[in-house]
This record gives structure tokens, sequence and C-alpha cells, in this order.
């Protein structure tokens, strides 16, 4: 599947020849640290001073690169459908490959750093448990209730933890257990192994 | 067991005889065991015909006394000899402590249950709900790929009785892996072994 670049995105990019491929690589860099810890416009000023261009121009440039990251691994374009989209840019050989670098090098953190975009539940963190004996209480004396408390630690995907303090019976434990077993079981079946296997 | 003055009053007058006899005194006290019991307060509980006749303030009183006296005993897990000592001190005749105590012991276990179940706890877990899903692409990631599950555990926030109170279930709803999901049964299984070996201490 061959990425299409609009022509606004042609041009930003069509600053990246203009200068030595050592540039480019720095600019590489700095588009992917962009995107895990955000922009960051004064770097922009010191570039364009050195380079004796616009800042525009340099923010223009290191934007395009990020776009194209985050579209490429977005879609995990194949090593060949990646070199044949960035053709239709012009660069030299030597340039291609220096960004086909890029993608490849850092595409499983992009799309990491993507995911945590989707909208998503708490996902499971870890369980701590306690086993108590309940022996009295305000309503009731000599008492001999065996409970389960459990601290359920759970992550949001923005890397925000809490934890809930839960309780329950052996019982309704031994209940939890088996449903929970079930599940487990259930993407070792024939259907579900289909499934994952014919859709990739 | 100790009785404050008014609930000891409300069974000496249940202890004598000019005010209750024997047949109201036994109505009175099963319909106390009973009243402790029902799911909804019923305010005809004390409707009955044999209480006609009698004075209503005095009845109230009387009912209250006793079912007070059955709550204590029941919490302390009262023994024949505590009960029979604490009517004793009452003006209770021997009829009537044996009356009592048949009803108390017809009744106990029931009342136990009742009163274990009062009181307050974290959340307690009732049941499990699960759901695999396979996610193909969303609107930042394409070609994901990737089985996951998301489990609900249906939680209520106070344990009572009475099903009136209104009781929102706050359920918890999370995601998981199969990795992560096999390490949460693994450790809920750890828990289930220790409580099997504490039972067999």
């Amino acid at each position: 599947m061959l990425l299409v670049l609009s022509d606004e995105h042609k041009e930003h990019l069509g600053f990246l020849p203009e200068v030595d491929s050592a540039v480019v690589g720095e600019f590489g860099r700095i588009a992917v640290e962009f995107l895990r810890k955000g922009t960051n416009p004064k770097i922009y000023e010191g570039a364009a001073r050195k380079l004796s261009v616009d800042a525009e121009t340099v923010q223009h440039g290191v934007e395009g690169l990020m776009y194209l990251l985050t579209e490429s691994s977005k879609l995990m374009i194949s090593e060949v459908d990646f070199q044949d989209s960035v053709l239709v840019l012009g660069f030299t050989e030597d340039l291609n490959q220096l960004l086909l670098q890029l993608y490849l090098e850092n595409r499983k953190e992009i799309r990491h750093i993507l995911g945590e975009l989707t909208p998503s539940l708490p996902h499971y963190h870890n369980l701590e448990w306690r086993l108590d004996v309940q022996l009295a209480s305000r309503a009731l004396r000599q008492q001999v209730k065996p409970t389960v408390t459990m601290k359920l630690h759970l992550e949001e995907s923005g890397g925000d933890k809490s934890a809930k303090v839960l309780q329950t019976d052996p019982a309704t434990l031994m209940h939890l257990i088996q449903e929970l077993e079930k599940a487990l079981a259930e993407l070792k079946t024939t259907h579900c192994r289909r499934i994952l296997r014919n859709i990739k | 067991m100790e009785l404050s003055e008014s609930v000891q009053k409300g069974l000496q007058s249940l202890a004598d005889a000019t005010f209750f006899d024997m047949k109201t005194f036994s109505v009175l006290i099963e319909v106390a065991f009973r009243s402790l019991l029902s799911a909804h307060a019923d305010r005809s509980v004390l409707d009955q015909p044999e209480f006609k006749r009698l004075d209503q303030k005095l009845l109230k009183h009387c009912h209250t006394a006793a079912t007070t006296c059955i709550l204590e005993g029941v919490k302390q897990n009262a023994d024949k000899s505590t009960i029979s000592a604490c009517l004793e001190d009452v003006s209770f005749d021997a009829e009537r402590t044996e009356v009592f105590y048949t009803t108390y012991q017809k009744y106990k276990s029931d009342l136990e249950t009742l009163l274990s179940s009062l009181g307050r706890c974290p959340p307690h877990i009732n049941d499990v709900s699960w759901r695999l899903e396979y996610c193909i692409k969303n609107g930042h990631v394409h070609k994901v790929n990737e089985p996951s599950y998301l489990i609900s555990l249906n939680v209520e926030p106070i344990l009572l009785q009475n099903a009136n109170n209104g009781g929102s279930s706050e359920d918890v709803h999370f995601s998981c892996t199969m990795e992560q999901l096999q390490d949460l049964v693994g450790k809920m299984k750890d828990a289930a072994k220790s409580l099997e070996k504490a039972t067999q201490l």
C-alpha cells in the first residue's frame, strides 16, 4: 500500500535535499524526539540560524518528517512500499535510504505512542490479596467468617495508576476463578485460533 | 447480658400473668422473633386477635423489650444458662422461660445469618463477566491484530440484608491481555490454595 503525499506535504519535505545528509539525520532525530515528548519551537530557531534559513522552513521540514513517520507507522507499510512512496519526492538514493532507516528503526515505538491515543479502559497491572477471618462485628460477636480482601492495581494508557480495594467470600472466589479460566480456555479453541491465524 | 432499665421493665410486664396469660405470651414471643426476620417492617405485626384486649402502649413496650432481649442474646451467642439467669432476674417463671428458650433455639441460626450480614465492608464482588475480542485496527493505528479481554467485576458497595438500600452497583471494568489474565487467575488461585490450607489447620 502506497503512501499518498499531499502537495503541501511534498513542498515541506522539499527542503530536505537542500541540506547535508547529516543535517537530515539530525532533523530525523529531532522529529522522533518531538513525537516522544512534544514539540519545542526553540529548536527550530536555533537550527534556522545555523542554516541561514527561515525558522518556518525548518519547522515545516521537521513536521513533514514527523507526519511521514506517523502515517507510515500507522499503516505499517512495508519497506518496498515506503521506498516507492518516497520515490515520488525525487530525492537522492542516499536520502531515501536515510529516511527508510529512520522509519524502520522507529516504527515500533511510534506505533506504541500512537496506541496511547486510542480510547481504552484501564488495564490490569497487578493483584494483591489477603485472607481475613471476621471474628466479630458490632452486630454479632463470636463469628468465624472467612473473607478474601484484594487490591486490584489498574493503569490507564497515559500511565495513571489506580488501585481498588475489593472483597469477596471463598465461594465467590472459586466461582471467579472458574469463570476466568473458561475465558482463558476460549483463546485456545479452534474458532479463535483460526481467526487469529487468518487475520494478519 | 446487660439490658437497659426500660427493657427490663418491659420484660417484667411480660412475665406478669395479669397482663399476659400464657397463650397471649406465647403468641407475642413468636411474633417478636418472626418480626425480626421478616424482610419488610410490617406495621400490622401486632394486629393479632389475641392482642385486641391489651393496652396498646403496653403491648408495644413489651414487644420492643422482647426483640431487644432476643437480639442481645443472639449477638452474644447466649446459652441456656445465660438466658435463664437473665429472664429469672425479670421474674419470668419456669414455663415462660421454657417457651422463650425453645423459640430462641428455633430461630437462632436465621437471626445469626441476619446479623452477620450487617455492617460495612469494602465493595463486595458478586460476579464476573468477560469478553474476548480481537482488535483489527483503530483510528490511530492500523493492523493492530491483537486479542484482548474485557473483564467486568460485578460489585455491590455495601452489604445489607434488606435490598432496599438502592445500592447502585459500581462495577469495575478493565481490559487485559492473555498474559495479564493468566497472572490474575494465578494470583487468585494462590489465594484459594491458601484458603484451603487454612481450613485444614
